[in-house]
């Protein structure tokens, strides 16, 4: 099969899309399948058997200072240009959008030379493809969750208008319905993201398929021989998405009979606004150590020096810091929401499970575990176990062909 | 013929069609009858009202959409550990969102009465936003390095 995959971000060490495209693509090589893919800044590194088709952006967005290259003075007056740059000025994020366009004149060029049987998109989902799907090729979606939900989260926290007014602008959520119900069928990666996109955007559920991400079990692994730190507890996440949940965590800290220590790694968030103050709010500045950027290397170690890890939040489409660390057979204490109870599987045996919001909830699970490090250790092994049997890339790929296989016959 | 060729030679028609509509109406009608007499004869009014009353009702739209969401959104309360100040957002949207429907409901009669200004004032809104984005850029261009920085060896 030819398949060409987009991507808006490419990079695995910049955000979930790199890491979804990266996977994804070496596995349908793997396979035997002729792979391209059309992607957009922060670029990602050449992959084995993946033909790279990279389409620039200005990203004006989050460049607000010499944005201007010296080499094109006269860029940002082009016309998709100019769109970017007035859209980021009026607080609209328009990367999305204009890599949809890019992407479907890269494709116009492409297909000369190159018959595709599908083009699978990334969660873009933009105008554009409204164009690309002109082509008469079959277009397939992944939608990890719908931005209702992210947009619904950050509600939940106290802000004031002028940053309420912001974020209405920023999420596409009028795009991203209007595209989502024009693909000819979408892939989400967990039940509940299914049953949300069906409540979001009206998109029918039989236009849905689930297909399960992947762990890279090479990768996240118990290391023999590290000692575990005492009481030492990691959260991986970005601190200022608001489904995280963060202040949850940040209160339950405060609240826990045992003296914990938390690690955070962020990937060094520039904008971390809010939780330094809850930090000094909720008293806990020297149980709290933020751990910046890290390597795969260093995240796995830190796994594996850590006694459980946290991912009580408000909402995930699959929850792959859940996954990671249960691979690295440490016991989770996830919440109920969205998408975790199905990655992390029942309470007691393979994770605790707490309800969300619920900062007691969160401390008590925390001293349960620190209290009883028999049921740690158990559970941690169970953990990893239901991963490795649940949630392989190899499976994910041969998913997604089934899933291409149908969409091919039906356009046909 | 496919469904969206179909659409396609729709927009292309109905595009050329109020396009030809448009400069018939607001330059050759009016020049043709003599400009002053006629400036303000009913098609040559609507055929700028209409284009711009679009542009209006998108941007006034938009920011009822967002006062609108802002009062209606249905989400769990914060902890409240973590709410400092009293939150006065609602009441800012109710307010835009009646400030947006009055303006609308402004230049709908202003476009009612045929008032130049009512077509001038949306007119100069979007012409000085434009032409300030451009400005900016310029200005960005003149104060950018012009050259690569010399390699340094």
């Amino acid at each position: 099969m030819k398949i060409c995959l987009l991507s808006y971000r490419g990079n695995p060490y910049c955000g979930g899309q790199g890491v979804y495209l990266m996977y994804v693509a070496r596995e349908l090589v793997k396979m035997g399948h002729e792979v391209h893919a059309i992607v957009g800044p922060p670029y990602p590194f050449e992959m084995e058997g993946v033909t790279l088709h990279r389409i620039s952006n200005h990203n004006y967005f989050n460049i607000t200072k010499n944005y201007i290259k010296p080499h094109k003075p006269f860029a940002t007056l082009q016309p998709l240009n100019f769109y970017e740059f007035v859209a980021s000025k009026l607080g609209i994020f328009p990367e999305i959008e204009t890599f949809s366009f890019r992407a479907f004149l890269k494709l116009k060029e492409l297909v000369k030379e190159h018959r595709f049987d599908i083009i699978h998109d990334n969660q873009c989902l933009g105008y554009g493809f409204l164009l690309i799907k002109l082509l008469g090729i079959p277009f397939v979606s992944t939608l990890h969750h719908p931005l209702t939900v992210d947009r619904s989260t950050w509600f939940e926290y106290p802000s004031d208008f002028s940053l309420r007014m912001k974020r209405v602008l920023y999420y596409p959520l009028i795009m991203q319905k209007i595209v989502t119900n024009r693909m000819d069928h979408i892939i989400t990666v967990s039940h509940d993201a299914k049953r949300e996109i069906h409540e979001a955007f009206g998109t029918p559920l039989n236009k849905q398929s689930v297909v399960y991400n992947g762990l890279d079990s090479s990768i996240f692994h118990p290391i023999p021989g590290v000692k575990k730190i005492k009481n030492s507890v990691i959260f991986v996440g970005n601190v200022e998405d608001r489904k995280k949940g963060v202040s949850y965590i940040l209160r339950a800290i405060s609240l826990t009979r045992n003296r914990v220590h938390l690690n955070i790694v962020d990937g060094g968030a520039p904008n971390r606004r809010f939780v330094p103050h809850w930090i000094d709010k909720f008293g806990i500045n020297d149980r709290i150590t933020f751990m910046g950027k890290v390597t795969n290397e260093k995240l796995v170690e830190l796994y594996n020096r850590s006694e459980i890890a946290l991912s009580p939040s408000l909402y995930e489409g699959f929850g792959f810091p859940a996954a990671e660390a249960m691979a690295c057979e440490l016991p989770v204490i996830a919440s109920t929401a969205g998408a975790l109870p199905e990655v992390v599987g029942k309470h007691m045996e393979t994770a605790m499970v707490v309800p969300p919001r619920d900062p007691q909830a969160i401390a008590d699970a925390i001293d349960f575990l620190v209290e009883n490090p028999a049921k740690r250790e158990e559970i941690g092994k169970a953990a990893r176990k239901r991963v490795l049997a649940a949630f392989t890339w190899e499976n994910a790929a041969k998913e997604m062909v089934k899933v291409y296989e149908e969409v091919i016959r039906a356009y046909r | 013929m496919p469904r969206a060729k179909i659409y396609g030679f729709i927009a292309l028609l109905v595009s050329t069609a109020l396009a030809g509509l448009f400069f018939y109406h607001s330059f050759y009608g009016p020049i043709a009858g003599g400009i002053f007499s006629s400036l303000l004869a009913d098609n040559a009014y609507y055929a700028v009202a209409v284009p711009l009353g679009f542009l209006v009702l998108i941007i006034l739209g938009t920011g009822f959409w967002i006062g609108w969401t802002i009062l209606t959104i249905k989400v769990a309360p914060p902890m409240p550990e973590i709410v400092e100040k009293k939150d006065y957002a609602k009441p800012k949207a109710f307010l835009l969102c009646l400030v947006t429907l009055a303006l609308l409901a402004l230049f709908a009669y202003g476009v009612y009465l045929k008032s130049y200004w009512a077509l001038a004032l949306p007119a100069a809104v979007f012409t000085i936003v434009v032409l300030g984005m451009v400005f900016w850029v310029g200005l960005a261009i003149i104060t950018t390095r012009a050259t690569l920085p010399a390699d340094k060896k």
